[in-house]
């Protein structure tokens, strides 16, 4: 998968592309509109990474260039001002996405696999990690074999912890996913919940499957 | 507000805008108007009456003469008297009458008639007429007023004699002209007069607003603290002065709200900032192993995390300032969203030890409104809820409705908020007690962010506390969009 990032801010650039390579992407940078807008036509990218605020040719002329040029890859765009005038200015040029600074990279990193994922749905009904198995059709869920006592909304919440292996989860994305709270929320009460899921999932058994990840919020793995 | 005048069309045009320009017009057209109408009305009367005089004495003439011929016809002494000698003996207004036969031969004439009127004339332009004078040329100019009329001579009457009477009204006339001399003295010195005294008027009158005017221009945002003195003034601008001095007032709290807000900003930023900063410097001071690296970003991130937040609230209170800004309404279910927020928060609450309940009402509520808006309101009141009531306290999440008006109610029973602080709670970073800050977490936006929302809702918010009993904050809006 190739991703193109359009970004002047040089520090921004050097941690997307940091973060995105070790992601398993395979990343170019452009640091001006023109480059990025020629390195685009040039070479089929999966997804471009745009920023709004570029040097030459701002994003959304990239963005409208893109387009008419047809180029079907994704857009992602990012963007300092958060104005509804600027979201429908987006979608109607065609982006893909849209997320504001300053984000999670986390955050970004979900929002890239969900849209190059997004051509290649696979349904599920049953997730699997080390010892724990749940059964999505039926809403249970076992750990060697043992069934869990789990609320509608731990098993939600461990639904989407599983879903996403190895993915590292913002409190954010955690409280509007299970609890619909779409707005950066008291995410303290994410913690606690989190406490008693794992009280039920992982205290009980030698191998633990939910970690925190300092400042950014939760994954699922079976190694530590 | 000068009246001085200007050469130029500008100035010009400047000087018709000004108020004491349009004052003085007014006076000055409505004066002229008024003396215009009384002179020109009196002009009017006089003249009607001088001419019905004139009209009554030509019609007792010839009502005297008529019944002289008519009852003494052969009195000819008498007649000469009425014609001849009574004319002669008047210096003003003098008449001149002559008697003619059927045939139009004269029979008597008052001395000196020829001399003044074309006698012909006099024949043709009155033959065939009664009643009303008309007015006539004397040979020398001089104005007359004549008429004629057929008197029956004798009783019975044995013929019909023609008497012709002229008048001379130079008296009158010239009356007249001077008084439309006067009429036009009068108007000439009036419409000098009274723009003069209209605009005295006028600048005694908005001198009040220059004044205030004058007040205005010195303010600027370092010195809100001017007021006019509206002493003396009447009370029309006493009002405007008030008005002017209330808008001063509000715009100095608001000025001084936005300074401590923008001190509140930097000190919040600086926290953070400082933190990041101090831990990467002692960090790359000296080698360290991994383990430490990593504490120190995870920590930097932390501090991270907690700047995006604070940006984001103040974002969010921005926007929602704005008049432009769009939110989505839809019809929610007041009850359905109190749950969302319950089972949020149940965790937290169970972990604290406070009981989290809903009490809804026996009927479902439901409101046009912006469900993740509210939801967020209602969040952040439960959130400081459970922050501020000890264990065994119970928080509860209620709802009802008043005539068109949805009410949500946050109450606890926690330790409530001294009084003398109720009024600031909703102000940006405002915090009761400044030493929590750090350790209760949050922006010191909570609060502020609901009263936006409300604000947005077209609706309020309303706290009420007493100190170790308990909080309740209640949200009202309308139920049905007004927007």
């Amino acid at each position: 998968m190739k991703i193109l990032i359009i970004e002047d801010e040089v520090k921004t650039a050097k941690f997307l592309k940091k973060g995105l390579s070790e992601a398993g992407y395979v990343i170019d940078t452009a640091s001006d509109g023109l480059e990025g807008l020629h390195l685009a036509q040039e070479i089929d990218f999966d997804l471009v990474i745009l920023d709004v605020m570029l040097p030459v040719l701002d994003g959304w002329q990239v963005l409208a260039r893109l387009r008419e040029a047809s180029r079907q890859s994704l857009v992602l765009m990012l963007t300092a001002r958060d104005t509804v005038h600027e979201r429908v200015r987006g979608f109607e040029l065609g982006t893909d996405d849209y997320l504001v600074k300053p984000f999670a990279f986390s955050e970004l990193l979900a929002r890239v696999r969900s849209l190059l994922r997004r051509s290649t749905p696979r349904p599920q009904e049953t997730v699997r990690m080390a010892d724990l198995e749940i059964d999505l059709l039926r809403q249970r869920a076992t750990r060697a074999g043992q069934k869990l006592e789990l609320t509608s909304k731990e098993f939600l919440l461990l639904t989407l912890l599983a879903r996403r292996p190895g993915e590292v989860l913002s409190r954010t994305l955690i409280a509007e996913s299970v609890w619909d709270m779409n707005f950066d929320s008291d995410t303290n009460v994410v913690d606690v919940n989190v406490r008693r899921l794992r009280s039920k999932v992982d205290d009980p058994f030698p191998v633990k499957l939910i970690h925190t990840v300092r400042g950014a919020g939760y994954v699922f793995e079976s190694e530590t | 507000m000068s009246l001085n005048p200007k050469p130029s069309p500008a100035g010009a045009l400047r000087l018709r805008r000004t108020l004491a320009f349009r004052l003085t017009a007014a006076y000055s057209l409505a004066g002229l108007l008024m003396v215009i109408l009384a002179t020109a009305s009196l002009y009017l009367v006089l003249r009607t009456e001088l001419d019905r005089s004139t009209e009554m004495f030509l019609a007792d003439k010839l009502h005297v003469l008529g019944s002289m011929l008519r009852e003494r016809p052969d009195d000819e002494d008498g007649l000469r008297e009425e014609i001849e000698l009574e004319s002669a003996a008047r210096r003003y207004q003098q008449f001149y009458i002559r008697l003619l036969d059927e045939h139009g031969v004269p029979i008597m004439t008052t001395p000196g008639m020829a001399e003044q009127l074309d006698l012909a004339q006099l024949a043709s332009r009155t033959r065939g007429r009664s009643g009303r004078s008309i007015a006539m040329a004397g040979r020398h100019g001089q104005p007359f007023r004549v008429t004629s009329a057929t008197v029956a001579v004798g009783t019975p009457p044995t013929r019909s004699d023609t008497v012709q009477i002229a008048i001379d009204v130079a008296q009158e006339e010239e009356l007249l002209a001077r008084y439309r001399l006067w009429f036009w003295g009068i108007l000439l010195a009036t419409s000098v007069l009274f723009p003069v005294v209209g605009h005295r008027i006028a600048r005694h009158g908005i001198r009040p607003v220059e004044e205030i005017a004058a007040t205005a221009r010195r303010i600027t945002s370092t010195n809100l603290r001017e007021r006019i003195a509206p002493e003396g003034y009447p009370s029309e601008l006493a009002l405007l002065a008030g008005t002017f001095n209330e808008m001063l007032e509000r715009l100095e709290e608001s000025f001084e709200r936005i300074s401590r807000f923008t001190a509140d900003i930097a000190h919040d930023l600086r926290t953070p900032v400082n933190n990041i900063r101090g831990e990467a410097e002692v960090a790359l001071a000296r080698a360290r192993t991994g383990d430490e690296y990593r504490d120190v970003l995870e920590s930097s991130l932390e501090e991270a995390v907690r700047l995006s937040e604070l940006i984001g609230d103040l974002l969010f209170l921005a926007r929602a300032e704005s008049p432009l800004t769009e939110w989505h309404r839809e019809k929610v279910n007041i009850g359905e969203l109190l749950i969302t927020v319950r089972d949020y928060y149940e965790a937290s609450a169970a972990d604290a030890g406070i009981s989290l309940v809903v009490n809804d009402g026996a009927e479902p509520l439901s409101a046009e409104l912006d469900r993740s808006l509210m939801l967020r309101a209602v969040s952040n009141l439960v959130s400081n809820a459970i922050v501020h009531t000890p264990p065994g306290g119970t928080v509860t999440l209620g709802a009802s409705n008043e005539d068109a008006a949805i009410q949500i109610e946050v109450s606890d029973t926690g330790d409530g908020i001294p009084t003398e602080a109720l009024p600031r709670v909703f102000d940006r970073f405002f915090r009761v007690d400044p030493s929590r800050s750090q350790t209760s977490g949050g922006t010191g936006l909570g609060l502020a962010i609901v009263q936006s929302i409300l604000t947005l809702h077209g609706g309020s918010a309303e706290i009420a506390s007493q100190l170790g009993r308990g909080t309740c904050v209640t949200l009202r809006m309308p139920a049905v969009a007004t927007r």
